[in-house]
């Protein structure tokens, strides 16, 4: 237990003492923080999700279809009180609330009224469904409203998807390359004619990592509260066991690039093709509903994109574990299978001479 | 040439034992069935050219890579069935340098000692830094010492432990002569320490220098293994003759220096200018005048003239009749 402990340390101070993996795990992800904070300052921001309430018409089966034909809208049905609930709370863009079929009143276009520039392609995108849908019936009126919100601000809904960046950083891009120099080095072998077995090496270096990644987020969320008054809601041990989740995944990927790459460079190359497609395409800076619908597919298989959902949906929403079960099931499935691949392939050496 | 015994620890009781240590790699043999008997306290080499089959032999008697057939014991311990508890009593330091990187040398030598379940870990370091003369290294970070400097810290971690054999391979490749010397002293004092010394190396003069007992590595086989100096005094040959060509070179050939009574091996470098003949000889005498006489014969002036004590490079060109290729490059992790 006490080289366990050693080796733990050990990796904690090269981890800390490496100023190259210090940026791009601590001082990147601050950066996005402070910038992105002041770009969008004050500003609402919330997902790209519509509520459908009010009588069940044929317009509102109309609009339904057609909406959930496209992966801009995310939708929801339920009563009108309940969904103007939903659009207060900030969890709804925009409520649309139909008269009975026949009827002469308007449709009712409900937006937060402190929505931003967001909030305005949100009612752009719905009023140009509806009136394409309704294009045949004539005298269909939209009638808009505007609601006030919780408001979450930007920073609120930009912060956990800046965690879920870094951890993925540092968890690909730190594991991979650093394992990979470990084995170039003769490190690995270094360790093989030790007593103390490989397997307990790769874990001390997993949990080195977890510690890390904690002390990250932290300091992360320090800075958004200092910083721009981030409210983070949610319980915050379920952060934890969230953070650990998804930092398990990141890192299991790591190892899997790790065991089937020659070199570090190749190491690195590897790790660069996962992680920047997943940067921009797991909505971390950007809601994933402005994303074209051919890109759905890739979305879909983005580890990033779990992670940040199960991250917003707590530091966010304030939901509860049994709201995030699927993310984390997703992410704890990409640990085992990373895990069992990256077992399968390993080299303590370098390739067969 | 003296004939006196050589000093004590090769007559210790045998610690390392192999028999018929094979090891193949897709389609070539680095090890071809050696037999090895390695003395407790003594500095035994093993010295051969790269890719003579070293490394491949010291990993295989490490535990790192098990041999394909033959057995190896360790100190009465099986070295394929019980190769965590050989790993305890042995320390290890690697062709290349193997340290983690942005770790200081107290805290390197702290964690091996962690490592290997040692007492008081933090009381090695003062130790291990002078046995190794890094006292003045005490903070500093791998990544701010010399090549010569690690490689010495690589050492201190091989005895953190205290072996009772350290296995070190090649552990001057790449150094300059004065960082040599320096290692030198520092493995000898690991002998005097009473640690049994296991090292590979392919500079004949340190093998020489430095090891009680050599065995010469060629293509995976041990040609021969003994002291340096019986390994030298067993030679056929008493004495190497050279000479400086001063005149024109072409009218020399090696044969012609062959037919010189007492010759049995003979060469021209022409390499080098004026070209230089090396003539290994069982007379002195004899080959010393037929060489004057062919010189008178054939017009040619000999420069520089002498006559010297055959070198383990002597006996290496004997055995295999090749000469000994000692590049000094230092990429020299191929060696398998």
């Amino acid at each position: 237990m006490q080289s366990f402990l050693a080796m733990v340390i050990a990796n904690l101070k090269m981890t800390v003492r490496n100023k190259q993996a210090l940026f791009w795990n601590l001082a990147f992800p601050a950066i996005f923080i402070l910038l992105f904070g002041a770009v969008f300052e004050n500003q609402g921001m919330s997902s790209f999700s519509v509520g459908l309430a009010g009588a069940d018409s044929e317009l509102r089966a109309a609009v339904r279809q057609a909406m959930e034909g496209s992966d801009a809208f995310d939708l929801h049905e339920g009563t009108t009180d309940e969904e103007l609930a939903a659009l207060e709370d900030d969890d709804r863009s925009i409520v649309l609330v139909f008269p009975e079929d026949g009827s002469d009143a308007p449709i009712q276009l409900y937006e937060a009224a402190a929505g931003g520039p967001t909030g305005q392609i949100a009612v752009a995108a719905t009023r140009s469904v509806v009136m394409e849908v309704a294009g045949a019936q004539s005298g269909i009126q939209i009638e808009q409203r505007q609601i006030e919100t919780e408001n979450a601000s930007y920073i609120d809904w930009f912060v956990p998807g800046i965690l879920g960046m870094s951890l993925m950083n540092s968890g690909i891009i730190g594991i991979a390359t650093a394992f990979v120099s470990f084995r170039e080095k003769g490190i690995l072998r270094r360790i093989k004619v030790t007593p103390f077995p490989l397997w307990k090496f790769i874990l001390a270096r997993i949990v080195a990592a977890l510690v890390l990644a904690l002390v990250t987020s932290s300091i992360l969320i320090g800075i958004g509260w200092a910083a721009w008054d981030l409210t983070v809601k949610g319980n915050p041990l379920l952060i934890v066991l969230t953070l650990i989740i998804v930092s398990l995944s990141m890192l299991s990927i790591g190892y899997a690039i790790a065991a089937i790459s020659r070199n570090t460079e190749t190491a690195a190359s590897y790790a660069n093709l996962v992680t920047f497609p997943m940067m921009f395409l797991s909505g971390v800076f950007f809601p994933l509903g402005a994303l074209p619908d051919w890109l759905s597919p890739v979305v879909r298989v983005m580890p990033l994109k779990y992670a940040v959902e199960a991250l917003r949906s707590i530091m966010l929403d304030g939901d509860g574990l049994e709201a995030i079960l699927p993310q984390l099931g997703i992410l704890l499935a990409i640990f085992a299978i990373c895990l069992a691949f990256a077992t399968r392939y390993f080299r303590w050496d370098e390739a067969p001479r | 040439m003296t004939s006196t015994a050589p000093p004590g620890p090769a007559t210790g009781e045998t610690i390392i034992a192999a028999t018929g240590l094979t090891k193949r790699y897709k389609g070539h043999t680095a090890v071809a069935g050696i037999d090895l008997d390695i003395r407790r306290g003594e500095i035994f080499g093993i010295l051969g050219p790269n890719g003579a089959g070293k490394t491949t032999t010291l990993e295989m008697i490490e535990g790192l890579r098990e041999p394909d057939s033959g057995s190896i014991t360790v100190a009465g311990l099986d070295g394929i069935t019980q190769n965590e508890a050989i790993r305890r009593i042995i320390g290890v330091q690697l062709q290349s340098t193997a340290l983690f990187p942005f770790l200081s040398a107290a805290e390197l030598i702290e964690l091996f000692g962690n490592l290997y379940g040692v007492d008081n870990p933090a009381g090695q370091v003062d130790r291990l830094l002078k046995l190794v003369g890094l006292e003045d290294k005490r903070g500093a970070r791998v990544n701010e010492m010399s090549g010569g400097q690690q490689q010495r810290l690589s050492i201190a971690l091989a005895l953190v432990n205290q072996p009772e054999v350290t296995f070190l391979d090649e552990p001057t490749t790449g150094l300059d002569p004065r960082a040599r010397r320096i290692m030198w002293d520092t493995i000898l004092g690991i002998r005097e320490a009473g640690t049994t010394v296991v090292l590979t190396t392919h500079y004949m003069e340190e093998a020489e220098v430095l090891c009680d007992r050599i065995a010469i590595m060629d293509s995976g086989r041990i040609i021969a293994c003994d002291t340096p100096e019986r390994l030298i005094r067993d030679l056929p040959q008493d004495a190497v003759v050279s000479a400086t060509i001063v005149g024109d070179g072409a009218v020399l050939t090696e044969s012609d220096v062959r037919a010189i009574p007492g010759v049995t091996h003979a060469a021209i470098d022409t390499a080098e200018t004026p070209p230089r003949i090396k003539a290994q000889t069982s007379d002195v005498q004899a080959t010393l005048v037929g060489l004057l006489e062919l010189a008178n014969e054939r017009r040619i002036t000999l420069g520089e003239l002498a006559s010297t004590r055959p070198t383990l490079e002597d006996v290496f060109l004997t055995l295999t009749g090749r000469t000994y290729e000692q590049d000094d490059d230092t990429e020299n992790e191929e060696d398998t």
